[in-house]
């Protein structure tokens, strides 16, 4: 059963197509990841899908409801939760904070006035917990932006999990991470989407092709491929088109 | 528990204030403080707390204090029948009311655009109020007397004591709610959405619904600070929803510290003391309040509350005493500078006429003082810049870190 689908979509800047009618189905429960080259348009896609973009053409539904040109936020409310490749965090909030208000709407307090913060043990524990998970435990009081660059990356992907969504959408996230913590980042999203759907950009194939139930290959705006590893792998198009050879030799380590 | 004797020793200092100093000039500027410091907490809401300039708060407050003043003579004819003490009340519903209205389209956006919708909206008010002239009164506005209506346990409120017990009791109640708003979802979201309004959204929080709560919230309490202030003098004109009063209590916010709870409180009394006290010495007090205002952006962008916390770390070494010397030597002749450029400025504005400044008499046709002075300042320049070196070093001591694994707060 397909959790969310995009229909015929399409994006034009101006007069240059950046996203050209793509098709795609992602699985409920599903990893999947989404490759391709710089340029190709695997934000663009990613910003239409959670109503960052307006679409030119085209329809998305998730859960069988049209969210297409939604605002972000009824978006996020129905379940779909996301990250950014460009850290996109609270600066002058606490790292506490941060994952905190992450985690407010679903908690079901939304714009309240009558809820103490303070109160609400079970959430404050929550959050801790999530902090730990990402190891910013001990950062919990600092402002979020004066954290070092992959802390915030850490904290990027905490803000992102926090609701606790069914569709988590992941924008490069362990980008610019050293090898340690990528390797611990990856098992921590391995962990928390149990159950899960993932949809994550990355550029890494070790990590793409270690993740991934499934990968979609986009190309200037098109889904040449889109199956299992191993067949996307396989696939002489998607040879031609982006997978270099080093890229293949490293998968293919990995997978020895 | 610290947060709670804080809020004791906050509701004994506004009950005690009076014991202490009694005198007529004493209560008028308790009076004065207690409007300015809702006001102000009012407006850091906007600004400190949801990211929101706003060159047009006074609207808020003067709308609540008219309709406040208005209130008043509806109990004095006997058209309605409460008590005045529930007049800030009447007020704020009002400044609720206006902020609704105007939030509805404001809050859209924050940046220029809000600044911008409030300085015009801030100009047509004003504008109006010259207009309609049946509700204000035009230049001379609306005058009441708050003498009439139900007693409040036997108190009539003849004096102006008893005006600031009861403004006391709304400043600690208006703190209390005002301080608990930001600490519920509503609040720190406030501060999400003027950290980062677009990763508000992907959070599922609309900023613009976010910031229309904040606007609304401090709306109201502008039009409880219109409402005590209607109840203080009984009389309220256009000046007080104008861009001068706008101006003023951003001025009380931003010196006090925009990044703190307290910021405003501390800007609100400093302000008013400033505008009570200095302006009975000199003409020329408007001058030093901008002169103070540029130091205060230039040099403590985080206002007095941003520079008390600063000595927070200090403080918890049980080093602050350490800085005490340290800052008595820079301190003494900075002082000492700033004292020799205010008494040019007297002197130049007291042009051809000797004038008394401390305790000196100063003649500004007196070659001599001129020369007097530019030497004590250059000293005391020189002084300052060379003391600053022994500051650093104090200060770096006692801030430093004893254990160099020591992460961050505890
Ligand atoms: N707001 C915009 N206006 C105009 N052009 C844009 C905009 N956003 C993206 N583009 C263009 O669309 C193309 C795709 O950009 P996008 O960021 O989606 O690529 P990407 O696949 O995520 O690349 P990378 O791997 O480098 O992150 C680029 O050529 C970019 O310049
Ligand atoms: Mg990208």
């Amino acid at each position: 059963m397909s959790i969310l689908s995009l229909h015929n979509v399409s994006k034009s800047f101006g007069k240059t197509e950046i996203i050209r009618g793509v098709n795609l189905d992602i699985q409920a429960g599903e990893r999947h990841a989404i490759i391709g080259p710089n340029g190709a348009g695997k934000s663009t896609l990613f910003h239409l899908i959670s109503g960052k973009y307006q679409l030119s053409s085209g329809r998305i539904t998730f859960r069988d409801q049209e969210i297409q040109n939604r605002p972000p936020y009824e978006i996020a409310r129905l379940g779909l939760a996301r990250s950014f490749q460009v850290t996109n965090i609270f600066p002058r909030l606490s790292v506490f904070e941060n994952v905190r208000c992450g985690m407010l709407w679903q908690q079901g307090l939304g714009y309240s006035f009558r809820h103490l913060l303070g109160r609400q043990t079970e959430l404050n524990a929550r959050a801790i917990h999530l902090l730990e998970e990402i190891n910013l435990a001990d950062r919990a009081d600092f402002p979020a932006g004066e954290l070092a660059y992959a802390q915030q990356r850490a904290l990027e992907l905490g803000v992102a999990i926090a609701s606790g969504a069914d569709l988590i959408m992941l924008d490069e996230p362990v980008a610019g991470m050293s090898l340690s913590e990528a390797e611990a980042a990856v098992s921590l999203i391995r962990k928390i989407t149990k159950g899960k759907t993932l949809v994550m950009v990355e550029h890494d194939m070790n990590i793409v092709f270690d993740i991934a139930d499934r990968i979609s290959v986009l190309v200037y705006g098109e889904i040449i491929a889109s199956d299992s590893p191993q067949a996307v792998r396989a696939n002489p198009k998607v040879q031609e088109a982006y997978l270099g050879e080093a890229a293949l030799a490293a998968a293919g380590d990995n997978d020895a | 528990m610290g947060k709670f004797a804080a809020w004791v020793g906050y509701l004994i200092v506004l009950l005690g204030l009076p014991q202490l100093f009694d005198s007529v000039l004493a209560i008028t500027i308790f009076n004065q403080m207690a409007i300015a410091i809702v006001f102000a907490l009012s407006y850091n809401m906007l600004l400190g707390q949801g990211g929101m300039l706003s060159f047009g708060h006074a609207v808020y407050f003067g709308l609540g204090g008219f309709m406040a003043v208005h209130a008043l003579i509806m109990i004095e004819f006997e058209t309605v029948y409460f008590s005045i003490t529930l007049i800030p009340l009447v007020g704020g519903l009002i400044g609720l009311i206006a902020a609704v209205f105007v939030g509805s389209f404001s809050t859209h956006k924050a940046g220029t655009v809000f600044a911008m919708i409030s300085l015009g909206i801030g100009e047509l008010v004003a504008a109006s109020s010259l207009i309609f002239v049946s509700f204000f009164g035009g230049e001379a506005g609306v005058s009441a007397d708050r003498t009439f209506g139900p007693p409040f346990f036997g108190v009539e409120f003849f004096q102006d004591v008893e005006i600031y017990y009861l403004s006391a009791g709304w400043v600690f109640v208006s703190t209390v709610f005002m301080y608990l708003f930001t600490q519920t979802p509503a609040g720190r979201m406030a501060n999400a959405v003027r950290d980062n309004p677009e990763r508000a959204e992907f959070i599922g929080y609309s900023a613009r619904r976010v910031r229309f709560i904040s606007f609304c919230t401090s709306g109201f309490f502008a039009g409880v600070a219109g409402g005590l202030f209607a109840l203080n003098y009984e009389f309220i004109t256009e000046e007080n929803l104008n861009a001068v009063t706008s101006g003023r209590v951003l001025l009380m916010a931003y010196i006090g510290g925009l990044g703190y709870f307290i910021g405003p409180i501390i800007g609100a009394v400093v302000l008013t003391l400033m505008n009570s006290l200095l302006s009975n010495y000199t003409e020329l007090w408007m001058l030093y309040l901008g002169m103070m205002f540029v130091l205060t952006v230039l040099f403590l962008p985080r206002g007095f509350a941003g520079f008390i916390m600063m000595h927070q770390t200090a403080w918890l070494r049980g080093k602050l005493s350490s800085l005490f010397l340290p800052y008595l030597i820079t301190g003494t002749p900075a002082i000492m500078f700033g004292g020799s450029i205010l008494a040019a400025i007297e002197m130049l504005h007291h042009e051809g006429e000797p004038f008394g400044f401390l305790f000196l008499t100063l003649d500004s046709g007196n070659t001599l003082h001129w020369l007097a002075l530019a030497a004590v300042g250059a000293a005391s320049y020189f002084a300052c810049r060379r003391s600053l070196g022994q500051l650093n070093v104090a200060w770096e001591e006692a801030n430093r870190m004893d254990n160099p694994t020591e992460g961050g707060p505890g």
